[in-house]
Parts: structure tokens; C-alpha cells; sequence
């Protein structure tokens, strides 16, 4: 079964001095966001969101799902997990790294397991595989002491 | 992101901690059936890609010597399941409405080719994922 997705943007004015706003998404679930150039390449981003704070959290969330059901397959559903993803935008050249992190509290499993299973879900969740010509993916998995 | 729980039953928090700009729910049953008020990481893939296209047409519209009044851009990100693969993202569509001074259709279209080619997102999942656009100018 396949499943679409939709948002819309508005963009005003020229790339470097106007803006956008994420207006709406088929959900409902949130907008209008704030966008702009500055947000996406500049230090601060001054509240406003980017294309790529937005795929570090498609990416963040969907890692989420993709290991809390391998662990559960495994026979150790997670009781919580922690994940954040950070991606690095190079103006110019685009998206060079994205860094995973997951720190996941799961009853009965070993740090090692945990990990094979963080790396397996890093590998194959369906962003990952959709991003799969970023040059660098990271992975940073324990469990939380 | 925050994930509780199982995937089938479980729910999670998507945070933007670089921006504070939104905090939102996410659960499976978002990705794969229509439920209102909860995002999925597809719906979030598609803002990205409406976000990163709408800036790479402002500036290839302005390269082109052409003044941006507005850009009303919606991108559909679709998750199917691929045989032996799992679920997986197969294709991003664009679609563009414009109202712009200095450029006629046939600029448009050439420029939001390029636009296409210039957006990092477009490069990324065309690896893996078909991506189209269909651009229109509106008069002004």
C-alpha cells in the first residue's frame, strides 16, 4: 500500500533577503513554519526552521521507529528511546554528514546487542535508504545508564 | 526525537533543538494510514523538499534576471513497499505555481530544471527515488 505525504510552501521575494513559510501539511500537524536562507546556513538560525532541520527530524523519528521494531521482533521492545539526528549543510557542495544518535532504555538487553541492533535500523529505516548518497551517515548507540 | 513504547502501539516527539521551531507527534500509524494532526517522517521529508526547491527557484528565477513575487510550491512524498526491501520512499513530486516579473513560461521551465538540479535534497533522493516538477506561471 503506498502512502502520500504533502506539504506546501510559500516563498516570497529573492532567495538571499525574502523568505517562506511551510503554510500547511497533510496532516494538520503543524504550520505555518518559518523559513529562510539564513536559517539554513548561518551559525543562528534565529528561530526559524530549514530543509534540513526538517530532515534531520524525518530522520530522527524514523530511525526511532525503525529500531523500537527490530528490537520488539528481537523479543526487547524498547521502554523509550532517545534518537537525534544532526545534519551538516555545506552551501555549495549540500548535505555532507548526518549524525545519529540513540540513547534507549531496554529491559533485558545487553550494550552490544543494543548497538547491532541501533546499526541494523541505521542501515535499512527507509530515510536512511532514501539519503543514501549522503557521503557520511554516523552512528553514536548505548544504552542509558 | 523521543520514542515510547512499541512501534505499532508506541508514540514519539519530534523536537527541532537547532531552531526551537516546532515540536511535533509522530507515530506509525501516521506513515502508513491517514490520521489527522500526527506528522510522519515522510510528511516531514516533503517539507524539506518544498522548502529547499522554493529556495533554489528564488535564486535561479533571480539568476535568470526574473523578480520573484511569490512561489507556492507542494512536494508529495510517497512510501511504498518494494518487494524484498521493506518500505521504502519512491518518489518525491513537485509542483510550482509562480507569479514572477521578467520571465516567460519557457524561462520558467528551463529554470526550474535547473532549480532542480541546484537543490541538494532533489541530488540526494534521486539516488534512490524518482523526483518530478511541473512548474506554471501565474500572471501577476
Amino acid at each position: 500500500m503506498a502512502a502520500e505525504r504533502r506539504a506546501s510552501v510559500t516563498w516570497n521575494g529573492d532567495l538571499m533577503s525574502g523568505a517562506g513559510t511551510i503554510d500547511e501539511v497533510g496532516s494538520g500537524a503543524f504550520g505555518p513554519l518559518d523559513v529562510s536562507w539564513p536559517a539554513r546556513a548561518e551559525e543562528a538560525s534565529g528561530g526559524k526552521t530549514s530543509p534540513e532541520e526538517l530532515i534531520a527530524a524525518a530522520h530522527a523519528s524514523c530511525f526511532a521507529m525503525a529500531l523500537s521494531h527490530g528490537l520488539a521482533q528481537a523479543g526487547n521492545p524498547p521502554e523509550r528511546l532517545n534518537t537525534s539526528a544532526a545534519v551538516t549543510f555545506v552551501p555549495g557542495t549540500g548535505i555532507t554528514k548526518i549524525e545519529l544518535a540513540v540513547r534507549g532504555i531496554v529491559p533485558g538487553l545487553d550494550e552490544d546487542a543494543f548497538r547491532a541492533a541501533a546499526e541494523d535500523a541505521r542501515q535499512n529505516c527507509p530515510v536512511s535508504q532514501a539519503l543514501g548518497a549522503v557521503p557520511e551517515i554516523t552512528l553514536d548507540a548505548a544504552l542509558a545508564s | 526525537m523521543a520514542w515510547q513504547g512499541s512501534l505499532s502501539r508506541g508514540t514519539g516527539t519530534a523536537t527541532a533543538t537547532s531552531s526551537g521551531s516546532f515540536e511535533l507527534p509522530i507515530d506509525l500509524p501516521s506513515r502508513i494510514a491517514d490520521q489527522p494532526d500526527k506528522t510522519s517522517p515522510e510528511e516531514l521529508l516533503a517539507a524539506a523538499h518544498a522548502g529547499c526547491y522554493s529556495t533554489s527557484l528564488a535564486g535561479e528565477i533571480a539568476r535568470a534576471d526574473g523578480t520573484v513575487e511569490r512561489l507556492d510550491v507542494t512536494c508529495t512524498i510517497t512510501l511504498d513497499e518494494v518487494e524484498g526491501q521493506g518500505h521504502r520512499i519512491v518518489s518525491s513530486e513537485l509542483e510550482v505555481r509562480a507569479r514572477a516579473d521578467g520571465i516567460d513560461a519557457a524561462g520558467l521551465e528551463q529554470v526550474a530544471r535547473i532549480a532542480d538540479e541546484g537543490c541538494t535534497f532533489s541530488a540526494l533522493i534521486r539516488a534512490s527515488a524518482s523526483v518530478s516538477v511541473r512548474a506554471v506561471l501565474e500572471s501577476s
